[in-house]
């Protein structure tokens, strides 16, 4: 049995405009999302901003209820069981906002660890190993409104898991970190695997989801676009060639066009500074530069490279696409 | 055991909270003073016989209201704010066990008021203080504090479904003062007030409060503050579960 | 002309955007709802210390009503305004400052007066006031005239929240100290020395005792010449306003203090 299941979770916001007259809109957030998550694995979620990533984490989490579909963490159901889950997961959200801010950071570690029913001999040491473990030992006096963004943060991730929960949930957690806490905090999250804690991460980073996760779906407005290991994603890229055309001023239609060609898998365009950046994935078996740049008849052209597909390639396609 | 453990660490904790935050403290000792000034002033020049200090504990005890209507009733909208309402809400123990310690806490603050507002009387006005059945009286307080804490559970749980909930606050500060007798004698209000009265907490509270100082017997209305704060306990109880229904259904537990 | 278009359409454009997070489920309790109840609160407290009678609280009570809006609206109009940082952009336009702001005071004053009248008819339908009809244009001028010795005072309290953080806490205090000194519900003989001197000062009392009188029966003639103390305060305040404007408005081109927050 996995430890976390979800199946055909659906998630639909109401949202209004106006006030005298109301208009109501329905968004979809999340549209059929599957997955399961097994016991010991590092599990990302990975997809841009607005993708659903934090509504499907949210119904996981007990905080949503889905609109349709069904979701388990550790054999209990998330909205019927609420109870017994929130019992045993930790989650991580961040942010600026969510901690007392008059009191210290330690009274809020000490208040939760309160509530999710820490034993009280063992209250006062697990607070001080988390405090060392997410680097806020000597500041945890210090009220929590002076606290930086990074501190915050971490107070985030100790509260999480206060409980030592099975299950963590980690809500884009390096977001407002530096590079090198960023860093510290990605060597605990794998620490953590490695102790045998199911984990969900999401993210929008890929090189993150690459470096730590075993298992990775991708999602894209609402629905899994692919999911499998690291390794996986990369071998359905790995055929194919990626070429790279500096255009001065991309002319109208040529996306489309050069779309069209025989063997091209993908075309997206990237923005530099004066220019931009034409990404052609085409299967491997063919050679395509010439009737790229065909397309591109009278732009300006500067560089152009051929190479290998990257895991940030194939996020790109997966995520760009309508 | 544990969740009369969970109470009190969450009670300390919000209390502190609270103490910390100078606008709310401030404004829950100013204020009672200076209606406090207001009544000793009227009382003094108006032609009742009576001691000060039934006027003192009226003045205080509107200070309790006060704080635990303002306290109170934006309570969950406040947490909403301060993104810490999902967390209130995914941890083991019911919403009920961690509004309850928030809204006893703002019940508590107005014990400052009360202070404040008895103390003023004494140096200024010549309030009487001496209290006629010290251990009854001693008994009276944190009954009063625990049935205006629940009554406050009930605000927080039923203002965070309306749309304006500073709005109903600001509402309701009066009409309490007014119907619960606190600086006017009930039977000079139409009849059909009395039992309005009858269901709210200050209005035991504060005369409890008054039996024990002025010479009377506290313990009936003690025990009725005890039992109307069973049944706000009860009615709470469902309304949160009713508003963490809704808020789970309708994504309104953040502000995004 | 300029100045009559800055006056009028500045006014009600400032006042809708300041007060347009204030939605009718806010605003209907909380300037015709807690009114109420504030009336019938301190008459019957009244009744129950046996002083005076209800007019005596009505009177004072509707008066003191028509007050909390201009303290409370022009406070927030500057602190407000500091908040959402276009009080610097404020200062760079050219119009003339007078009508700038006292065309936001119309549309608190006429607030106050709604208010007021608000309160005025509550004491008639459900305690024992009664106002001959004849007088209440008398009232409503005494009304205005109060409302807006007390906006003027509100645009003060607004200037030190120039360089105060907490305007809002200010306002209060104002507000409290308005109904503890203004002979609202106390006669002024009744207060201490101290006291009843300081209310001489402040706005509403003077409005007050002329609202009590023309309540009484008294004609407009013959309360004027507290109608005009009472503008004359108000102006007085406005003045003293002004001239904070532009020590501070100086002080914070020199050290660039409006943004702070």
């Amino acid at each position: 049995m996995a430890v976390v299941e979800a199946h055909d979770l659906h998630r639909t916001y109401r949202t209004s405009t106006g006030t005298l007259r109301r208009k109501w809109k329905d968004v979809e957030a999340v549209r059929g999302v599957s997955f399961a998550i097994e016991q010991g694995e590092l599990f990302g979620l990975l997809g841009p901003n607005g993708a659903g990533k934090t509504t499907t984490i949210k119904m996981l989490i007990t905080l949503l209820i889905p609109t349709k579909g069904t979701a388990r963490v550790l054999g209990y159901d998330v909205v019927k069981d609420a109870r017994e889950v929130r019992k045993r997961i930790g989650y991580v959200f961040g942010g600026e906002r969510g901690v007392y801010e008059r009191l210290s950071g330690y009274d809020n570690l000490r208040y939760f660890a309160e509530l999710y029913g820490v034993p009280p001999r063992e209250i006062r040491p697990r607070i001080d190993a988390l405090l060392e473990l997410v680097g806020l030992k000597g500041r945890e006096q210090e009220r929590a409104e002076g606290y930086s963004r990074g501190m915050k943060q971490r107070l985030h991730i100790a509260r999480g898991l206060l409980h030592d929960p099975p299950v963590v949930f980690l809500d884009e957690p390096t977001i407002g970190l530096d590079p090198v806490g960023a860093r510290e905090l990605r060597a605990t999250i794998a620490s953590l695997a490695d102790a045998g804690k199911t984990i969900l991460l999401t993210t929008h980073y890929m090189f993150e989801a690459d470096a730590l996760c075993d298992r990775i779906a991708v999602i894209n407005r609402g629905q899994i676009v692919a999911q499998g290991t690291p390794a996986d994603l990369k071998r359905d890229v790995a055929q194919g060639t990626v070429v790279e055309v500096e255009v001065f001023g991309i002319p109208e239609g040529t996306v489309e066009r050069v779309r069209s060609l025989s063997g091209v898998q993908s075309v997206s365009v990237e923005e530099r500074e004066q220019a931009q950046l034409l990404l052609v994935q085409t299967r491997a078996d063919v050679e395509l530069t010439q009737a790229i740049l065909g397309q591109l008849d009278g732009a300006n052209v500067g560089r152009i490279s051929r190479r290998e597909p990257s895991l940030e390639d194939a996020y790109v396609t997966l995520v760009a696409e309508e | 055991m544990r969740t009369l453990r969970l109470i009190w660490v969450g009670w300390k904790f919000h209390v502190k909270s609270l103490t910390l935050s100078g606008f709310f403290i401030v404004t829950s000792v100013i204020q009672p003073i200076i209606f406090a000034s207001l009544a000793y002033l009227l009382f003094r020049i108006g032609a009742r016989e009576g001691t000060l200090l039934y006027v003192a504990l009226g003045a205080g005890m509107m200070g309790i209201w006060s704080s635990t209507l303002f306290g109170s009733g934006g309570a969950i909208q406040w947490q909403r704010w301060q993104g810490t309402l999902e967390y209130c809400i995914a941890v083991p123990p019911p919403l009920l066990l961690v509004i309850v310690p928030l809204t006893l806490a703002t019940a508590t603050i107005g014990l400052y008021s009360l202070t404040a507002t008895l103390v003023w009387g004494r140096l200024f006005f010549d309030v009487p203080l001496d209290v006629a059945h010290p251990v009854a009286f001693v008994v009276a307080l944190p009954v009063t504090v625990v049935g205006l804490g629940l009554l406050g559970l009930i605000l927080a749980s039923t203002f965070v479904l309306y749309r304006n909930a500073n709005a109903l606050s600001n509402l309701l500060e009066y009409p309490v003062w007014l119907v619960t007798g606190l600086l006017v004698s009930l039977s000079l209000l139409p009849g059909w007030v009395g039992p309005i009265s009858w269901a709210l907490a200050p209005t035991w509270g504060v005369n409890a409060l008054r039996e024990a100082a002025i010479a009377g017997n506290p313990w009936p209305e003690i025990g009725m503050c005890l039992a109307l704060g069973a049944v706000y306990l009860v009615i709470g109880h469902f309304a949160l579960q009713h508003f963490e229904r809704l808020a789970r259904e309708q994504a309104t537990l953040s502000l995004t | 002309m300029t100045n009559a278009r800055v006056f009028f359409v500045g006014g009600y454009l400032s006042y809708r955007a300041l007060f347009n997070w204030m939605h009718w489920s806010y605003y209907i309790p909380t300037m015709l709802g807690a009114p109420v109840f504030q009336v019938l609160f301190f008459a019957y407290m009244g009744r129950f210390a046996e002083v005076e009678n209800d007019e005596f609280f009505v009177v004072g009570n509707a008066v003191q009503l028509s007050a909390m809006a201009g303290i409370y609206g022009m406070a927030m109009t500057v602190g407000g305004e500091r908040w959402t940082q276009t009080l610097s952009q404020l200062m760079a336009t050219p119009a003339n400052r007078l009508p700038l702001f006292l065309g936001r005071a119309l549309p608190l004053i006429a607030n106050g007066i709604i208010t007021s009248a608000f309160a005025f008819t509550v004491g008639w339908l459900l305690l024992d006031v009664e106002i001959a009809a004849s007088q209440i244009p008398a009232l409503a001028v005494v009304v205005a005239a109060s409302a807006f010795a007390c906006t003027s005072l509100g645009l003060v309290v607004g200037a030190i929240g120039l360089r105060v953080r907490d305007v809002f806490f200010l306002a209060n205090l104002v507000v409290y100290a308005l109904v503890l000194f203004c002979g609202v519900n106390i006669p002024l003989e009744s207060l201490p020395n101290w006291m009843e001197t300081v209310s001489r000062g402040l706005p509403l009392t003077h409005g007050i005792e002329a609202a009590r009188a023309i309540a009484d029966g008294a004609s407009l003639a013959e309360v004027d010449h507290l109608v005009w103390t009472e503008l004359g305060i108000g102006a007085c305040y406005a003045a003293a306003a002004f001239g904070l404007f532009k020590l501070f408005e100086f002080e914070g081109r020199r050290r660039a203090s409006f943004e702070s927050i």
